[in-house]
């Protein structure tokens, strides 16, 4: 019975409803939190990549000022159960919470103290004394897999190697094509070792009622329910017995999806003394012993034909997972081809295990198949003399000719990677730019400009991210709640399912509160990441409103004798069609549905709510933008500086153009980070050096171009609101676009850019190699 | 990340700081600004039960101008110094503040602070040097004066004896037809210099009659370029200023940390000295 209704908030860049809170600094962190009793957690971490540990002694620490307890492996032996997360399934355990009997990377906890104030359990942790029995690391991931030192050696394990796919044809003609093209362009791309650096820290505040028997969690998390399921397993609770929330999360990126050791730790430590104990992350912590991520080389070929299409693409893949992995994400070597006309594949990929910190989930956590493609077009357009826009205009699918089945098995549709190149090469005036750059190149300036095109799927079906719930309740007040299973870490998800609702109800986007990350009151939901909640969650959200306002025009039909579908609901208001005067307040309805619900016909069982779970149609939901991206760097100094950077992008119906904008805008920044500023450095040893923010270098405002924005909308049908996800694609375009125009800046004096970071001492580097290579 | 426990003095009169530092030896440190040394205490790289804390005595927040000098008092704010009329007179300390940090960390961060911390990528030392400033120390023994140049000894070491504090330092002012620049490249704005060079010359005509030069980040301290000076004080305002630049650098022996490595800073300098000159130049010929 229901009726489509127009669109007066979605669409809009209506006020963020996070802003009031967040921007005024009244935001709830964990750190924001407390708890009666509460105590606080430090650890002790591992100062060596590998070692045995022959003891540890923690008398001292026990009888230091202010300590409550220092917990070593053997007081949380055995007092756990299973440690596997939901979408990671019961393989992959999570570590345990503290060291057995060696230490495998710098970082890996050791022992726990608590203790009055997190600077007293500082202190005590200083009085801890480790008898280290040091041994080589293995570092170097690029020859982990061939080295006889194994990190995991105590395990049994024969090699470094946790995952290893043989090179795979997926083409039967694949060395034909090699043997018979005009061109083979093979290089190999290597991608550094950058990470998410959320704003928030990780943190937990973990309080067991003894006598109650559960367990309550404040957590940085981006999964409340999947947090909740890990603990209630851990513990062998109900998972009735554990709420978990998470009120504001200041950044996640992934590196927040999943459960860590420290987590489990904290948890087992409240357990164990009956009264709260809380752990904050400090920045040390986080950039050594929270997740890692990229750090990713693949050998590229590419066979071209004289006229510059290619024929076929391969990759012989290698990832580094470091020595425990909270999520074993990296390229997806079917996406490798990319939205290209590529039609023949094949890859090899090998995870390997090295003395570092273990990978994580970040940002687009396969997106290596982008910058290993997109860096080794560059290349090819070098190697045979092509222009790179037009190598890549010869190769992108357009919409026209699609759907589009791809040598990996992907079905695209409803895509513009063609049109969304075309609309950022002349949002730069690409042409002109060619002109300025060799006019610059006269005078000794060095020009370049960098393009990245990408399809992104989001929304993906993997384990438990398929779905998303929502309950939406009317109140008797006439104002709308919506819980939804989401656990927003920056994604303003308040914002915009509040403009999905308040569309299909009908009412105003200021009567609709939203309630997500908590246990006891949202639907289950497996964690916001992977750019799945304007699809899902939206779509969860649209079919909870519409439900609810089928249920309201059931009532007012029954209140004014008209038949539902008679009915509209317009600014809170139901009204006949065509006869405004006859017409009900929302909340004179909710009034009838709440306290005279008797009166209502039989089958109307009064109440406004409904809850909804939702799955889109088809899997994943296809995103797309092009990325470019305009250098110059200083030929004296080597330092680069981004002059323009655009992206044109097609996420579908937009929800709401400023989230969107701000989506790419953030993950651009993280994406020329990594190519720029950011590289997460261990030496030899394992010993890391990048452990502060004086080492460890973000971009800030101050490096920041301004970004370029255009919007193309091809809507999808795998949704009722016709959204794509966006929440990735800044990240993934931009780390090919600014490497590729640095390597187009260079390009003249024979350099060809094939790895980053791209600092200037690398630049440096670069360029005295080429010119040597000259002389 | 916490600091562990210290007890911190808010003494008024530099007698007491002198004192306290006498009183509790090696467990005790000066605390001015708090720029460095906070953060060194936080990741504890660094314990002092002691911190002496320096903000309430009055005398060491003074700027003083005199003829041929001005004297900034150890406590006084770097944001201060940069827009205090006196400063104006030492354009190369007003022009060198700017460059360090963020605005955030020149509201707290002081003058004598950062050259008493006397990191070898810091501005302020290197203005100090290039401009053969005066430090004043003040210690059980009363005041003395040490010349810049004897000053800094190595990374984070100074002439400073155990008990004594920087209580101020005393930067010449130069005269007419002077000018100054100041150029550094950092991987971001705010951050340590990899390499910077601060130059000052003054002219009669095409005739350098005065000139300094002073390199950051390529040593254990800031470093003078005397041979570069000389170089140029002989061959006036119109030569090569890249042949100064490499005489600059040729006797640098730069180390090498995550951001750049010794090769780099050493291939750089040549001209980012010869950029820090001609800024000067032009400044002088205005």
């Amino acid at each position: 019975m229901s009726s489509p209704v127009a669109a007066r908030f979605v669409g809009s860049a209506v006020h963020r409803k996070e802003d009031r809170r967040l921007l005024t600094g009244h935001g709830q962190y964990v750190a924001d939190a407390s708890a009666p009793r509460m105590v606080h957690a430090a650890f002790l971490r591992s100062e060596l990549a590998k070692a045995r540990l022959n003891s540890v002694n923690i008398e001292a620490a026990k009888s230091a000022p202010g300590v409550i307890a220092v917990f070593l492996w053997s007081d949380f032996h055995e007092k756990f159960g299973e440690a596997w997360h939901g979408m990671l399934g019961e393989q992959l355990v999570v570590p345990p919470p503290l060291a057995i009997m060696d230490v495998r990377y710098v970082g890996d906890p050791i022992a726990l103290v608590v203790a009055e104030t997190r600077a007293l359990a500082e202190d005590a942790c200083a009085l801890i004394e480790v008898d280290y029995e040091p041994e080589q690391a293995t570092v170097d991931y690029a020859s982990a897999a061939a080295d006889s030192n194994v990190v995991h050696a105590a395990w049994g394990l024969p090699s470094n190697v946790m995952v290893e796919v043989p090179f795979t044809p997926m083409s039967a003609d694949l060395d034909e094509t090699f043997n018979s093209v005009e061109h083979v362009v093979e290089t190999t791309i290597v991608q550094n070792r950058y990470l998410c650096v959320p704003m928030e820290t990780r943190g937990v505040l973990a309080s067991w009622t003894p006598g109650l028997e559960e367990l309550d969690l404040i957590v940085a998390t981006q999964s409340v329910h999947e947090t909740r399921n890990f603990f209630a397993r851990y513990l062998g609770l109900d998972e009735g017995a554990v709420r978990v929330t998470a009120r504001d999360v200041g950044g996640g990126f992934g590196q927040k999806m999943f459960v860590y050791r420290e987590e489990c730790a904290v948890v087992l430590a409240t357990k164990l003394l009956g009264r709260p104990v809380k752990w904050i992350e400090d920045r040390l912590e986080n950039l050594t012993s929270a997740g890692h991520s990229r750090n990713e080389l693949g050998k590229v070929r590419m066979a071209i034909t004289a006229d510059g299409v290619i024929e076929a693409i391969t990759v012989d893949h290698v990832a580094d997972v470091g020595a425990y992995t909270p999520c074993p994400a990296v390229m997806d070597p079917t996406l490798l081809p990319g939205p290209y006309r590529i039609p023949r594949l094949g890859f090899s990929t090998q995870m390997v295990w090295t003395n570092t910190m273990g990978k994580a989930a970040y940002r687009g956590p396969w997106m290596f198949e982008t910058t290993a493609r997109e860096m080794a077009i560059d290349v090819a357009a070098r190697q045979i003399g092509m222009d790179p826009a037009e190598l890549r205009r010869k190769n992108l699918l357009s919409l026209a000719e699609l759907p589009f089945t791809s040598p990996g098995g992907k079905l695209f549709q409803e895509i513009t990677p063609l049109e969304t190149l075309e609309q950022a090469l002349g949002m730069l005036g690409y042409d002109e730019f060619r002109k300025e750059q060799a006019a610059a190149r006269e005078q000794g300036r060095w020009l370049g400009v960098g393009i990245c095109v990408y399809v992104e799927p989001t929304s993906m079906e993997q384990a438990t991210l398929a779905t998303e719930g929502a309950t939406i309740r009317i109140e008797s007040s006439g104002k709308v709640v919506a819980f939804l299973s989401t656990t927003s870490h920056g994604q303003s998800i308040e914002t915009t399912m509040a403009q999905i609702i308040a569309d299909q109800i009908g009412v105003g986007y200021d009567d609709v509160t939203v309630v997500q990350a908590d246990t006891q009151s949202t639907p289950y939901g497996p964690g916001t990441g992977g750019s799945r909640t304007a699809v899902i969650a939206g779509g969860a959200a649209h079919d909870a409103a519409v439900a609810v306002r089928d249920k309201v025009l059931a009532i007012a039909a029954h209140m004014m004798e008209a038949a539902p579908e008679d009915l509209q609901i317009a600014e809170g208001v139901v009204a006949v069609r065509g006869t405004p005067d006859r017409s009900l307040t929302i909340k004179e309805v909710a009034t009838q549905a709440y306290t005279n619900a008797h009166t209502l016909p039989v089958d109307v069982a009064g109440g406004l709510e409904a809850t909804i779970r939702f799955k889109p149609k088809r899997f994943p939901t296809w995103s797309n933008a092009a990325h470019v991206c305009v250098v110059e760097i200083d030929p004296e100094t080597f330092i680069p500086r981004i002059l323009r950077y655009i992206v044109s992008e097609d996420c579908g119906k937009m929800i709401n153009p400023q989230v969107v904008e701000g989506q790419i805008f953030g993950g651009v920044v993280q994406g020329l980070g990594g190519v720029l500023y950011e590289d997460f450095r261990y030496d030899t040893d394992g010993n890391p050096q990048t452990t502060t923010f004086l080492d460890y270098l973000l971009p800030t405002t101050g490096e920041t171009p301004l970004i370029e924005i255009g919007h193309l909308e091809s809507v999808s049908t795998t949704n009722p609101g016709g959204f794509k996800g966006m929440g990735e694609g800044g990240a993934i375009g931009a780390h090919a676009a600014v490497a590729n125009a640095v390597g187009d800046a260079l390009a003249h004096l024979g350099v060809n850019v094939t790895s980053t970071p791209l600092g200037p001492e690398q630049i440096f580097e670069l360029v005295q190699a080429s010119q040597k290579e000259r002389a | 990340m916490k600091p562990s426990q210290f007890q911190h003095h808010a003494p008024e009169q530099i007698g007491e700081v002198v004192g306290l530092l006498a009183q509790y030896g090696d467990d005790a440190k000066v605390l001015a600004g708090g720029q460095s040394l906070i953060p060194i205490m936080a990741l504890r790289m660094a314990t002092y039960p002691h911190l002496v804390d320096i903000a309430r005595v009055p005398s060491l927040s003074a700027i003083t101008a005199s003829a041929g000098s001005v004297k900034v008092g150890a406590m006084v704010r770097q944001a201060h110094a940069e827009r205090h009329a006196a400063v104006a007179t030492v354009p190369l300390l007003a022009k060198a503040i700017p460059h360090i940090g963020h605005f955030q960390i020149r509201n707290r961060g002081t003058v004598g602070g950062s050259i008493a911390h006397a990191d070898p990528a810091s501005e302020l030392p290197a203005v100090a040097l290039a401009l053969d400033a005066r430090i004043e120390a003040t210690g059980p023994g009363g005041v003395r004066h040490i010349d810049a140049a004897d000053f800094f000894l190595s990374t984070w070491q100074t002439a400073l004896d155990d008990g004594e504090i920087l209580s101020a330092v005393e930067f010449p002012v130069w005269g007419a037809h002077s000018g100054f620049g100041v150029e550094e490249i950092a991987r971001r704005k705010g951050d340590f210099a990899l390499v910077g060079a601060l130059a000052g010359v003054t002219l009669d005509g095409d005739r350098v009659t005065r000139a300094c030069i002073t390199m950051i980040g390529v040593g254990s301290t800031p470093v003078r370029c005397h041979d570069a000076e000389a170089a140029l004080i002989a061959g006036g305002a119109t030569t090569d200023l890249d042949e100064i630049g490499r005489i600059a650098a040729a006797p640098l022996t730069p180390t090498h940390d995550v951001h750049a490595s010794a090769a780099y800073r050493k291939h750089v300098s040549p001209a980012i000295v010869r950029r820090a000159l001609t800024a000067a130049l032009k400044e002088a010929r205005s």
